[in-house]
């Protein structure tokens, strides 16, 4: 099996704080993996040192087996990486199709400006997460949060990620949007894609990934099939007072 | 139509114009990304000093001073505000405020003999006999530039401006390199910038560098750009002319710098009402008169 992402003894400071202590997996091509922890425990700052939205302190990050600590975002993105944001952050005076369109767009000015726009796309990629012909041309801020959700996968998967990371694609969403997101997930998996998943609901998260772990300060507490990791003591405790578990 | 009005109205539309220009220049970089340049008479300057030494100190015609000047504020341009652009938000626009100042200072003290120190230059060769003739110069370069640059922002290239001005993080999140786009932006804007000065200069004929390097002069840029309409290219020309002849109906009520608190207030106003602009408020009874539904863009 080909390893498409290794992260290795990776460390993020923030100043005295340690957000990311040590922190090392591996993350095999075509699978999903899921990335567990209380608020706080520095997933998304994961997510952001993957993406070189934030530098490491030390540490490696390697996609299919290059060291990509040097690239820069829009070049790690080239490469096939791409991540949805936790708080979902759509171009709001935009339209949808204009939103996908920026995920569309080759990262060359020559094309940007000659080449045009490639509409059949726009819509292959909007109805693949559920929308309607007629809701690209709503505007992004008129999207409620299930819409938002749904646009921010369009727009990753736009960018040609192969290697998805997703930030709490499930919160604020109805039972119906989760199912309808889920199914989504779980035809892309079928597809090859390889996910790293950060979600705090937990019984949504788990047919869509294959084993996960656990952090809590940064720190790696549990490893393993999914079950054993919640089964894991120490997660047990890390999650005990959290009152998002299982929401 | 020139000749049914009157010269002082001719003249008080020339300068609209080239208000026009300079205020598309401005929206391009800074109605688009966000990033709010204080540097544009920086830019305007070089343009204009630029064509008004080469054609009277060194006498190059203005067909080659005028393309030249026009890149010589570009490159000029681009060397010392590169660095800005990597900044965000309110460091790029101290730091262009800070060039424009400089720029004042510097035509003073570096070969005054060239920039004519303090006292600017006079007797720039002017392009067009008569004021119809300067008028239609003025109308055409507007609209030139207007429909270059409707054309460039129709593509995705003008989106991607716009998206930046949105969420520049999440710009760079879709894949594009942020730092490029926004230099393209801010070179089409310093041609426009460099191309209005030039043709300016040789319009009146005479560069003063206080009016020229003035926070007035920038800040009727901006309000023109903001009054009718960021992000657009028929607002800033619209804003452009309402501005210019606000002012001018001032004129003889207010004689002094009293006029330009008016014009703040009348801004501050509008912006209240409709922070879009008055194309926008424009569209707004248009589409109420029609019945449609409201939209946004020009
Ligand atoms: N840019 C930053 N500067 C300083 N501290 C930060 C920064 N970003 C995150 N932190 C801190 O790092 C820690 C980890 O934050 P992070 O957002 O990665 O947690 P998380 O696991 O995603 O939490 P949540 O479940 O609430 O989304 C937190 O203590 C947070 O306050
Ligand atoms: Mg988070």
């Amino acid at each position: 099996m080909t390893i498409a992402l290794e992260v290795s003894h990776l460390v993020k400071r923030f100043g005295g704080l340690i957000a990311t202590n040590d922190l090392s997996f591996t993350l095999n091509e075509g699978e999903s993996l899921g990335l567990i922890g209380p608020n706080g425990a520095g997933k998304t700052t994961v997510f952001s040192q993957i993406m070189g939205e934030l530098r490491q302190t030390s540490g490696t990050i390697c996609y299919f087996g290059q060291d990509i600590g040097g690239l820069s975002t829009p070049e790690r993105i080239a490469k096939g990486i791409g991540r949805t944001y936790q708080v979902p952050r759509p171009f709001s005076d935009l339209t949808v199709r204009e939103n996908i369109r920026v995920g569309l767009m080759p990262d060359s000015l020559i094309s940007m400006i000659f080449g045009r726009s490639d509409q059949s796309k726009e819509n292959e990629l909007g109805q693949s997460v559920g929308f309607s012909i007629r809701d690209l041309d709503k505007s992004a801020s008129e999207l409620a949060m299930g819409d938002l959700r749904k646009l921010e996968l369009a727009r990753t998967l736009a960018t040609g990620a192969r290697v998805l990371l997703l930030d709490e694609v499930f919160a604020g969403l109805t039972t119906g949007e989760i199912s309808m997101i889920s199914d989504l997930l779980k035809d892309l998996r079928r597809r090859g894609f390889t996910f790293l998943i950060v979600s705090h609901d937990l019984p949504a998260m788990e047919p869509l990934i294959d084993k996960a772990i656990a952090i809590e300060r940064g720190t790696m507490i549990a490893e393993g099939v999914f079950s054993d990791v919640l089964a894991n003591h120490d997660v047990r405790a890390s999650y005990l007072g959290d009152t998002d578990v299982g929401s | 139509m020139p000749e049914f009005v009157e010269r002082g109205t001719l003249r008080t539309m020339i300068q609209a114009c080239y208000l026009a220009i300079f205020a598309m220049s401005w929206d391009v970089l800074s109605g688009r990304t966000g990033y709010i340049s204080f540097g544009h008479p920086f830019l305007i300057g070089i343009g204009a000093y630029s064509t008004a030494i080469l054609s009277k100190k060194f006498g190059v015609p203005p067909e080659y001073s005028i393309p030249l000047a026009i890149v010589i504020t570009m490159f000029g341009g681009l060397v010392v505000l590169l660095p800005a652009l990597r900044i965000k938000g309110s460091y790029f626009a101290l730091v262009t405020l800070a060039f424009m100042e400089l720029m004042y200072q510097l035509v003073q003290v570096i070969r005054p003999d060239l920039t004519g120190g303090t006292r600017g230059i006079t007797g720039i060769k002017s392009l067009t006999r008569g004021a119809e003739a300067g008028y239609e110069l003025a109308v055409t370069l507007m609209l030139g530039v207007a429909l270059g640059l409707w054309l460039l922002m129709r593509t995705r290239f003008g989106t991607a401006l716009w998206a930046i001005g949105m969420d520049e993080d999440s710009v760079r999140g879709s894949g594009l390199s942020t730092t490029r786009l926004k230099t393209m932006a801010f070179l089409v804007s310093a041609l426009v910038a460099g191309l209005g000065g030039a043709y300016y200069a040789h319009y009146t004929g005479s560069l003063a560098p206080r009016a020229l390097f003035d926070i007035d002069f920038l800040f009727t840029i901006i309000v023109a750009a903001l009054i009718g309409g960021a992000g657009t290219i028929i607002g800033p020309m619209f804003g452009a002319f309402f501005l210019i002849f606000l002012l001018e109906w001032l004129r003889p009520i207010l004689p002094g710098a009293e006029r330009y608190f008016v014009y703040g207030g009348v801004a501050l106003i509008l912006y209240m009402y409709q922070p879009k602009g008055l194309v926008a408020i424009a569209q707004s009874l248009r589409d109420r008169v029609r019945g449609d539904n409201y939209d946004h863009r020009a």
